[in-house]
């Protein structure tokens, strides 16, 4: 492992690994037996950049688009518009042997540790899949590189030929970080990682990959719902809605002052510890709206404390307001100070 | 070996044995099959002829065991050719969908359009009888069914995290089948397997029957069958052989499937043995007790499954009361037993399981005092729904799916209360409309599968909160909800325990930030244990148990940039720790942790499991 902390240390830390730009996913449903198909935007007009060393956090609800993003950046589905590079290279021109080539550099870690491990086959078989696959390591030396990899993520490496069911919540969690790490990938995706987790078994797992982060110089998109967490690992956070990107910016700023009064709503929304017992903040109203038949101009109005006949209008656009940050709605210097 | 792999064992060799019969037929000393003995004709078994001669005085035994060798091959033969072909195109279709799913799927399909005697009659009067023959019409007939088993599973297969898991390591295309999807879909293979094999050994009869398959002399237990209808009035032994062979070879085969699937299926849920029995006390009322019990009183409640390997205590002891218009948050990890303690209080423990000790007191609508550990499921039956009722974490698999959640709810009422319709339906509004539902006389119409996630946990508070329960007992009501949604739902059961200050909740969690905003009191539960108790403000601002100070530590809000997390796991049930159950995973543990037991009662009124309080918290 210092191997390859050294060899990724005199690559250049902080430099941008991964771009999407103006990437738009559509997925048209057709209405009823013969009705027209209709276009279903699960993302619009998405620009990210994810820099080695760092965890971009990407926050939102459930149809928001979070884990479609996590899916195009790995090019396990392509965008209807717009490119995803990686080091430059456009993803979605790519396909077979060269595209499988480069996902030796791009792997992925899974919500449910229950369903992302194959229950049939040894957990360090499951493990030299990506080792195999790539030739990272000779094939005499997979064994070794196995127990490396176990040791790595805190697994006693004895237990490489048990089955995923031997294992609790927390070590398959752990076995799904080891065999994302295999092939030495350059960026990782992880979809939730601990929402299936108990509290103390997620403490660890978000420990163990901000510990990775730092040594390995991985860049990673931390998906979840929970903001504790992402502020946690995160020092960049996006929050989406509807497909579309309203806020971003440090997420230390992002959590002192939000911008966007949907960023504000979430926060108060979640539960905290740190609250007085019994804390009621201001709740939103309301469900998140259809994607088949969003609301005219800005998605959030129709729940929106602060609504006003202009949000209606257009769809306001990601706007730059200093320090790194961008937001995307026209009343935000009314979220400044009350 | 487990019981499943010695069951299996003792099947293959049975079917060994039997196999070798027809294997080593030319070596045994039989008889010849052809030789025709007329003056011996229809005889019954004899030292000379043990099952008897048939039609034509030829010997029943060996014709039996000769024919085996026809019906196997053909049967075999045919299941493993169609299996082969029709798990290839299942796969590729299934996998690649596309123009690879038309090709191999679809037009597999028109075979099953033809009836199945008719195609298997072309082929043959094309090519002529024959075993070959025989064993390649029936592989046609079979291949569809192995496409479309294969298929479906494929579809299902492919579309979990571990097979796109390998997509995003690169793996081949073609490796992700062998090696992923493949072993994954081979229960139901298997399953198909034992089918077709066994209407392949009756299609081989049914087809030699018709002088389309074995040409005689030569046996086959279809012929045989044919033979000895004719022959049914003069010696209708000549029956029972072959049709005892035929059906003995396909239970045979059937058993041995189920086996050998149990075996490769990691993890077969164990067998809990003969169901348990219910306790059945006799007595159609409950017996009240008498008791100062303010809504609910649990003491030293201990529920155990039982195992083949003999009882397993889950939850040991476990005590709290809850007061009327109290909230009472039970809190903890998966597998502390915190939704065995709610199930056990409403009656709804799984049956393997059941309560060994304790006592459950409930003061009911009435004023009665009963004991929930104690009643029976017809007890039981008219208090849930009415004095107690539940919130479950998934309401989507909680309501029925074909009715409309009005008619459920107003199920739920009249089950309890006999009101004319009329009143039912008012009542049905304006329940929808307490919990939130927006325009509840258009809504309750609608199925569950049209309101969203968080309208179905309404829907299901409403039917919970219809009778107005003395108790609800909430099972982490808002784990599976977005914090928004999350946020409107604690928001409604506090208002509901507003409207209703004679109702005490149990609110089953593992969220701590959740327990803050909405319990007053909170009972921490570790490995099955009661482990710390005392109001919520206290028990933030002051934890007296490392366990609850641990579990604080580790909610991702501190400012400090790493987590406190506990190291190890929850032990397992069957083997927990002696003494107190976390000292294992505690970092004050001491030599003294591993003798003591117990929650001790604080001089402010607290409870907490840890001998060493004092010095560690």
């Amino acid at each position: 492992m210092s191997d390859q902390a050294t060899a990724m240390e005199q690559t250049s830390a902080g430099t941008v690994i991964v771009e999407a730009r103006g990437v738009s996913r559509n997925f048209p449903q057709r209405q009823g037996l013969f009705g027209e198909k209709r276009d279903v935007w699960a993302l619009r007009k998405i620009d990210i950049d994810i820099r080695r060393g760092e965890a971009l956090g990407v926050v939102g609800e459930s149809g928001c688009g979070k884990s479609t993003l996590g899916r195009l950046l790995l090019a396990l589905d392509d965008p209807t518009e717009g490119t995803v590079t990686f080091e430059g290279q456009a993803l979605n021109e790519m396909r077979g042997a060269p595209l499988r080539a480069l996902r030796q550099r791009m792997q992925m870690i899974f919500q449910d540790p229950f369903g992302s491990l194959d229950p049939r086959r040894s957990i360090g078989a499951q493990i030299a899949d990506g080792l195999r696959n790539h030739q990272t390591v000779p094939p005499a030396e997979i064994n070794a590189e196995v127990a490396r990899l176990m040791d790595l993520v805190g697994l006693d490496p004895v237990t490489a030929t048990r089955r995923p069911h031997e294992f609790s919540g927390g070590q398959r969690q752990r076995i799904a970080v080891a065999r994302a790490l295999a092939p030495r990938p350059d960026f990782i995706v992880a979809d939730e990682p601990v929402s299936a987790l108990d509290v103390s078994i997620a403490a660890q797992i978000v420990n163990l990959l901000a510990d990775l982060r730092d040594d390995l110089n991985l860049a990673m998109l931390f998906i979840s719902h929970d903001l504790h967490v992402v502020r946690h690992l995160s020092s960049r956070l996006v929050v989406m809605y509807l497909g579309r990107i309203v806020e971003e910016g440090p997420t230390e700023a992002i959590f002192a002052a939000p911008r966007h009064p949907y960023t504000r709503a979430l926060l108060s929304a979640t539960p905290s510890v740190r609250r007085p017992a019994g804390y009621r903040g201001a709740i939103l109203e309301g469900e998140l709206p259809s994607p088949a038949d969003p609301p005219s101009g800005c998605a959030f109005r129709t729940r929106c404390p602060l609504a006003v006949a202009a949000c209606a209008g257009a769809v306001p656009e990601l706007e730059d307001i200093g320090d790194k940050r961008r937001v995307a709605c026209i009343r935000h210097a009314d979220m400044v100070a009350p | 070996m487990t019981r499943a792999q010695r069951s299996l064992t003792l099947w293959l060799a049975v079917a060994l044995i039997l196999v070798a019969f027809p294997i080593a037929a030319p070596i045994l000393p039989l008889q010849s099959t052809v030789a025709i003995d007329i003056p011996g004709r229809f005889d019954g078994p004899s030292a000379e002829h043990w099952l008897g001669q048939d039609e034509l005085g030829r010997d029943v035994l060996s014709r039996i065991i000769w024919g085996a060798r026809a019906s196997l091959i053909v049967a075999f033969g045919s299941a493993f050719f169609a299996a082969v072909i029709g798990t290839i195109l299942g796969l590729v279709g299934g996998y690649f969908r596309g123009l690879a799913e038309i090709l191999a799927v679809r037009s597999t399909e028109i075979i099953i359009c033809l009836p199945p005697l008719l195609l298997a009659l072309l082929v043959i009067t094309i090519l002529g009888a024959g075993i070959d023959t025989l064993i390649m019409a029936l592989t046609i007939l079979f291949v569809p069914k192995y496409t479309r088993v294969v298929y479906a599973a494929t579809l299902q297969t492919g579309a979990l995290d571990f097979v796109t898991a390998q997509e995003s390591m690169g793996t081949h295309p073609m490796r992700i089948l062998a090696r992923t999807v493949l072993p994954n879909i081979f229960p139901p293979l298997l399953v198909q397997f034992s089918l077709t094999v066994a209407s392949g050994i009756l299609l081989e009869s049914g087809l030699s029957f018709l002088g389309l398959g074995v040409v005689p002399p030569a046996p086959s237990w279809g012929l045989m069958i044919r033979a000895a209808r004719a022959a049914l009035d003069v010696q209708p032994l000549l029956l029972l052989w072959p049709s005892l062979a035929l059906a003995g070879t396909v239970l045979l085969l059937n058993v041995i499937c189920d086996r050998l699937q149990e075996v490769i299926t990691p993890r077969t849920a164990e067998r809990g043995g003969a169901a348990w029995l219910r306790r059945q006390l006799g007595l159609t009322k409950p017996e009240p007790v008498a008791d100062d019990t303010p809504l609910l009183a649990i003491r030293d409640l201990s529920v155990a499954v039982s195992t083949e390997r003999g009882t397993i205590g889950l939850t040991d002891t476990v005590g709290f009361t809850l007061k009327p218009g109290e909230t009472m948050a039970l809190v903890g990890e998966s597998g502390s037993g915190k939704t065995l303690t709610g199930l056990a209080t409403t009656g709804l423990l799984p049956n393997a399981l059941k309560i060994t000790n304790g006592s459950a007191l409930f003061r009911d609508c009435s004023g009665t005092v009963l004991d929930l550990a104690k009643l029976t499921e017809d007890q039981f039956r008219p208090l849930r729904g009415n004095d107690i009722s539940m919130v479950f974490q998934d309401a989507s698999a909680s309501l029925n799916p074909v009715h409309r959640i009005g008619d459920q709810l107003a199920e739920v009422i009249a089950e309890h209360r006999k009101l004319p319709r009329a009143e039912i339906d008012t009542l049905v509004v304006d329940l929808l409309r307490r919990v939130g539902i927006p325009d509840p006389e258009q809504r309750r119409r609608a199925y569950p599968f049209e309101l969203s996630g968080g309208q179905r946990q309404r829907a299901m508070i409403a039917m919970a909160i219809a009778n107005s329960p003395r108790l609800l007992i909430a099972d982490e009501p808002t784990t599976a909800l977005d914090p928004t949604i999350q946020a409107q739902i604690l928001r409604l059961l506090d208002g509901l325990k507003d409207e209703n200050r004679d109702m005490g909740m149990i609110f089953v969690t593992h969220n701590l930030a959740v327990v803050k905003e909405i319990a007053d009191t909170v009972s921490v539960m570790y490995a099955g244990e009661v482990v710390e108790q005392g109001s919520v403000a206290e028990i933030f601002e002051r934890p007296r148990h490392p366990y609850t100070a641990a579990l604080l530590a580790s909610v991702p809000e501190s400012e400090s940039t790493r987590l406190e997390s506990i190291p190890g796991t929850v032990p397992r049930a069957g083997e927990m720790p002696e003494g107190c159950r976390f000292a294992p995973r505690c970092k004050h543990a001491a030599d003294i942790c591993a003798s003591v037991d117990g929650l001790q009662t604080l001089a402010d009124g607290r409870r907490t499991a840890c001998i060493r309080w004092e010095t560690v918290t």
